[in-house]
């Protein structure tokens, strides 16, 4: 009896040993994406995929990174991908694609396919960076910078915390950026990465926002470094004022911020912003430290006031909402569907007052 | 009484027998000589009995040396535990003139602790109770014997503090060393499988050791020790799972580092159950869990190993398995030249031939050096074992696979009683004298 039951069970695990199939493939036989690039077909309908692949090496120093790049056009990014597994040997793993680019001409006309197709993917990972390439992302993608230790390290690198951290650049996760996709009152936004036609390598400096279905507008570098530090209080980054036709900058290292929306007596909206920046003169006239301070922080003050206005008014006039504003609207009132419907109206008449607080906590140098 | 004895034991060279006479009485005596200490046989009976200074029986009947046995049936037994058979006026009297050799007292070997007790307990069951008795010098000590084996006889000393025991784990002992019914006990180890309940046991219920301290400490708690003649080793018992992580240093070593090593044994036997499995896993099912950096690396590694990463484990594990059991089995003096054999050459070989990855050299020497923090030795040959049947599920089923696994584990030992008290409790301390957790509370 026993001995039959053993039997039953060592049948049973032979009957197994075929099913490790299609699920159980070792890592040296799988091709690591490391960056993905999505851009509208040259001609027609559909769309053109560039994949970077990378090859593993053993021992990884910089300047050793080696990968592949194929450039797949079919009416979808599905099928461009299932193209893409005939052109290789290996099995294609999404796992390590952290990075995916989307072409400019793509965004700015629709996004939205590719939204779908990137949260559908099991493999793909909801912690990827999303951004937009310019002039196309196929450009973007194909770029190997000489410093780079392992295929992709580059642009991983830019966009995590692990290396630069930029006041200019955001980084936009793939889940964030879902978020802000369905979200009533949360529009989403990217950052652009831009190829250096010089130096043959890419640099990442200004901020694009995105309405539902394509992109709108978008920053300056200036504004992005406001952007991000209104949204993301982001410190190790700079103000700056003109005070007598000379320079002064500000590196700040703590930025607060925080905004309420509340109605004056006559019923209007209004969005009281309030931020504080305290940091250390970076650049600044000689015989600063006998001037009086005070009046260099409201100069400094001013300007930045003047400059976030200027900002937040043209976001407005773009009809667009990356702050999010509306969802704190929608967080604090009746949740139905009349306080959207009321936002709607409230947000092109919407008025704005920033308050800046700038703190000068010293002049860099010891006296 | 000699025709008798003739025909109870087998042809035995040593077995001696004698007829002696002087004017009043004969007597007989029967020993086994090589069991015996001749020169006591002669100076309790031989000599007094031929210097007739007094009556021979009166001084068998008053010397607490001799005592009268009634039972026949008991000859033998008596004889082979070293005694001296005497018979006069159709009495019999026994005498214990035991000899049994022995080396040193030894020193602790398998558990060693750098400043703790440096003396292991004996093979000798006598001088091992004179280990514990001078350590433990309570009149509440109480050793209990019995023999286990129907053909060995071992002599079993049961030791425990009267006051402190749970009546309950006591009763058990008793009970399960009662139903005791096999023909041989000569280890400590053999005697834990038998009474533990479960024959097919992942993981030790009892305790084994040889450090006296260990067994006193024990004995404060309320646990009951068993001695085994012959055996330097005692049982434990009822015993928890952590207790086995413990290391008697934890007690008298700097207390942030002995805390620090607490948690890192924990860490070093998850790593060594849970590693060949986890990289069968991350390998072949979820490479996206390294870091892109280390992927890369591995899967570089990789491309020159021709099987699957479940052959390479298997390989390595073998190598590795069959080095620690050749370690053990070698003289001392060649032991040396097989780590080095087996561990350089081998290791280095097999990456260059291709036969398997750098990484999987450095999985497989991890489990191995982790799997010997485990301070008690029963506990590290379970445990050696736990990795094998992990590697199933990951095999099939990856990561997941391996999460179903380890909580399989812990739902087996949380289900495990060590004399029913709760082998893997976490919270809460064992109470004594009242009922627990799996046991009916005594009204």
């Amino acid at each position: 009896m026993r001995g039959k039951g053993l039997l039953a069970v060592l049948l049973l695990a032979v009957l197994l040993l075929p099913l490790a199939g299609c699920g159980f493939k070792d890592i040296d036989k799988r091709f690591f994406i490391v960056a993905l690039g999505i851009d509208a077909a040259d001609e027609g309908k559909g769309f053109k995929v560039t994949l970077r692949l990378a090859v593993p090496s053993p021992k990884i120093e910089p300047g050793s990174a080696l990968s592949e790049v194929k450039t797949i056009q079919a009416p979808t990014i599905a099928e461009a991908v299932r193209l893409a597994k005939s052109h290789v040997d290996k099995e294609l793993d999404f796992g390590h694609c952290k990075v995916f680019v989307l072409g400019e001409k793509l965004v700015k006309k629709n996004y939205t396919d590719v939204m779908e197709w990137m949260s559908r993917r099991r493999d793909i990972q909801s912690v990827a960076y999303l951004s937009i390439g310019r002039p196309d992302a196929q450009s973007i993608v194909k770029i190997a910078p000489k410093t780079e230790r392992y295929p992709g390290n580059a642009l991983f690198l830019a966009f995590g915390v692990d290396g630069t951290e930029s006041s200019y650049s955001i980084s936009t996760y793939l889940f964030d950026f879902n978020r802000r996709y369905g979200e009533h009152g949360m529009d989403p936004v990217l950052p652009l990465i831009r190829k250096d036609p010089q130096e043959g390598d890419y640099f990442i400096s200004r901020i694009a926002l995105l309405d539902k279905s394509k992109m709108v507008m978008l920053l300056t570098p200036q504004e992005s470094q406001l952007y991000n530090q209104i949204a993301n209080r982001f410190g190790k980054s700079t103000i700056k004022a003109t005070i007598e036709e000379e320079n002064i900058v500000l590196a700040a290292n703590s930025v607060s911020s925080s905004y309420k929306i509340m109605s004056d007596q006559d019923g209007n909206q209004k969005l009281r912003l309030k931020m504080k920046i305290s940091g250390l003169f970076e650049e600044a006239p000689l015989g600063i430290y006998e001037k009086d301070w005070h009046k260099l922080e409201q100069t400094l003050s001013e300007q930045t006031e003047a400059q976030i206005k200027r900002m937040l008014v043209k976001i407005q006039k773009a009809g667009i909402d990356p702050f999010g504003f509306g969802l704190k609207y929608r967080a604090t009132h009746a949740g139905n569907d009349q306080t959207w419907k009321t936002w709607q109206k409230i947000y092109p008449e919407l008025e704005f007052d920033v308050k800046v607080n700038v703190h000068v906590e010293g002049t860099g140098l010891s006296r | 009484m000699l025709n008798r004895i003739g025909t109870i034991m087998a042809q035995a060279k040593d077995l001696n027998t004698h007829r002696l006479q002087n004017k009043e009485r004969t007597i007989e005596l029967a020993y086994i000589s090589s069991l015996c200490d001749e020169s006591k046989v002669s100076d309790f009976i031989i000599v007094p009995f031929m210097k007739e200074e007094e009556d021979f029986l009166t001084t068998l009947i008053h010397n607490p040396n001799f005592t009268e046995l009634n039972d026949t049936a008991k000859w033998a037994d008596t004889l082979l535990r070293g005694f001296v058979l005497i018979s006069a006026e159709q009495r019999i009297f026994t005498l214990d003139a035991a000899r049994i050799i022995r080396s040193e007292t030894p020193q602790t070997q398998v558990e060693t602790a750098i400043m703790g007790s440096q003396i292991a307990l004996s093979e000798d069951l006598i001088d091992s109770i004179n280990i514990i008795r001078t350590r433990y010098p309570s009149p509440e000590l109480a050793v209990e014997e019995t023999t286990l084996g129907n053909v060995s006889r071992t002599r079993t000393m049961l030791v425990y503090d009267n006051r402190r025991v749970d009546p309950t784990v006591l009763a058990n002992v008793r009970e399960s060393l009662r139903k005791l019914d096999v023909d041989f006990v000569q280890a400590a180890g053999q005697l834990e499988r038998l009474i533990s309940g479960r024959k097919r046991g992942l993981f030790p219920t009892m305790l084994i050791t040889e450090r006296p301290d260990r067994i006193t400490g024990s004995l404060q708690a309320g646990k009951v020790v068993l001695l085994l003649q012959g055996s330097g080793f005692a049982l434990i018992m009822p015993a928890t799972f952590f207790e086995f992580m413990h290391a008697v240093d934890d007690e008298f070593d700097s207390f942030w580092m002995t805390r620090f090593l607490i948690i890192l044994r924990y860490g070093a036997i998850i790593l060594t159950i849970l590693l060949p499995s986890l990289y069968v896993a991350v390998v072949s099912y979820n490479p996206e869990l390294f870091r892109v950096q280390l992927a890369f690396s591995i899967a570089g590694s990789r491309s020159a190993v021709p099987y699957p990463s479940f052959i390479e484990v298997m390989i390595m594990l073998f190598m590795i398995e069959s080095l620690i059991e050749a370690s053990v089995r070698l003289p001392k003096y060649i032991g040396s030249t097989a780590t080095t054999v087996g561990g350089l050459i081998l290791g280095q070989a097999a990456q260059q031939a291709g036969l398997v990855s750098s990484i999987m050299i450095i999985v497989t020497s991890v489990v191995a050096i982790s799997n010997f923090v485990v301070p008690v030795n029963n506990m590290s040959v379970a445990i050696r074992f736990l990795k094998y049947p992990l590697l199933v599920p990951a095999i099939f089923f990856g990561l997941s696979g391996v999460a179903v696994g380890i909580f399989v584990y812990l739902v087996y030992l949380a289900d495990l009683r060590s004399f029913g008290k709760p082998y893997f409790r976490i919270l809460g301390p064992t109470k004594r004298h009242t009922g627990d957790i799996g046991q009916v509370k005594p009204s």
